[in-house]
């Protein structure tokens, strides 16, 4: 029996550890688009503050899931899946080859969701979506700081992700560079669906107290380079001449990657959908982490529910369990330097 | 309960307090390190129990 994973974060690689962990003699293997190891990608949003967060954030190095006997193809894409055969096409440095699977594991986690008026803009902001994002914002936030200056960064989106990086980017700038910020977000209110509005009103005390500035309600009508300075100029119906920063930042959500299973004409939705089983609509192909979506629109994209489900699954597919996932009880935690909601 | 012991998590530094234990992950107050089962991940970063240190 082997197992392929697709995708090596905290859901596929925490799966193949207990899959290994269950079963020794278990033919195990990870496929990733991924080159840097295993990292924590809930820690990207804390990425600034942290002087060694380059070396820290690697909860494993590929080499040491290696170790473990588990093979991981790194640097690779899967081209599709070819479910007659059993067999996944995949592409390594320009070559193409054919692994061959029992068992599909999909767990490609999620990408950032760009609202769509704003896709047009795209080569003008950056995400904080992968370890390389970080890399590159970490990079280019250095290089401002070395010639002197103040980064001026724009956050668009005041929801979990975008409030816990302007946190962390305020802080950073307490250490060095006293960074600017700003929040646009669309919503009347802080990260409305995680707080109260009395919280998302504390929050934004909180952080006008720091010297973060938020905008509500915004609508952005235009996002342009100037050549010249190499800012980032930013128009918004409140500013319509258009403010220029160094950065700007998305965070307007998240968007499940089920392009491949799409593709292999698996049923998707938000998701890619499946049982309480966590099995797709095929027999053979199981999907969990930030990519699924269990029964009827029910997605669960945080550390506990995803390590629930790693431990359940790994368990169901060594025949050790026979009863149904269930949905643990969780509140994801909110993650604000010196913030507490209550 | 006296004698109980903190460990951090070396990825984010995330404190696991025995006495206060992880109740929002299903770790009771006073859940000895020992008995937090192997399976459990730091809730703030999803770094393994294997990531965690004493804090002394």
């Amino acid at each position: 029996m082997n197992t392929v994973i697709i995708g090596s974060g905290v859901a596929g690689v925490g799966l193949a550890l207990e899959l290994k962990k269950l079963n020794p003699t278990s033919e195990v293997v990870i496929v990733t688009h991924e080159g840097g190891g295993h990292y924590s990608r809930p820690l990207l949003s804390h990425g600034f503050s942290k002087a060694d967060i380059e070396s820290r954030i690697i909860l494993k190095s590929f080499d040491e899931i290696r170790a473990l006997g588990i093979e991981v193809l790194e640097k690779t894409e899967v081209l599709n899946i070819n479910r007659e055969m059993k067999e996944l096409k995949i592409l390594t440095n320009g070559i193409q080859s054919d692994i061959s699977y029992d068992q599909l594991v999909i767990a490609t986690g999620s990408a950032a969701a760009i609202p769509p008026p704003l896709a047009k803009y795209q080569e003008h902001f950056q995400n904080l979506n992968s370890f390389d994002d970080l890399k590159k914002l970490r990079k280019k936030r250095e290089e401002i700081i070395n010639s002197g200056k103040s980064p001026k960064w724009l956050i668009i989106g005041g929801g979990l992700i975008g409030c816990e990086v302007a946190s962390d980017l305020q802080l950073a700038g307490t250490q060095a560079g006293g960074d600017q910020i700003t929040i646009y977000h669309a919503m009347d209110r802080l990260m409305e669906r995680q707080l109260t509005p009395e919280q998302s009103q504390k929050l934004h005390t909180h952080f006008s107290s720091l010297g973060i500035e938020i905008h509500y309600q915004t609508e952005i009508s235009g996002i342009e380079k100037d050549e010249t300075s190499g800012k980032i100029r930013v128009s918004e119906k409140k500013s319509p001449e258009g403010i220029d920063y160094d950065g700007v930042l998305i965070a307007t959500g998240f968007k499940p990657r089920t392009g491949i299973a799409l593709a292999a004409g698996l049923e998707c939705n938000r998701g890619i959908k499946v049982n309480e089983f966590l099995t797709t609509s095929d027999p053979n192909i199981f999907s969990l982490g930030d990519v699924t979506e269990v029964g009827e629109g029910s997605l669960f994209p945080f550390i506990l529910p995803i390590r629930n489900q790693v431990v359940w699954l790994a368990q169901y597919l060594t025949q050790k369990l026979t009863t149904p996932w269930t949905a643990p009880a969780y509140a994801p935690k909110v993650k604000i330097h010196g913030f507490k909601p209550d | 309960m006296g004698n109980t012991k903190k460990y951090i998590c070396v990825v984010c530094n995330h404190i696991y307090d025995e006495a206060l234990g992880d109740p929002e992950t299903g770790i009771a107050a006073g859940t000895k390190w020992a008995d937090v089962p192997d399976t459990w991940s730091c809730p703030e970063c999803g770094a393994t129990k294997d990531d965690f240190e004493e804090l002394k």
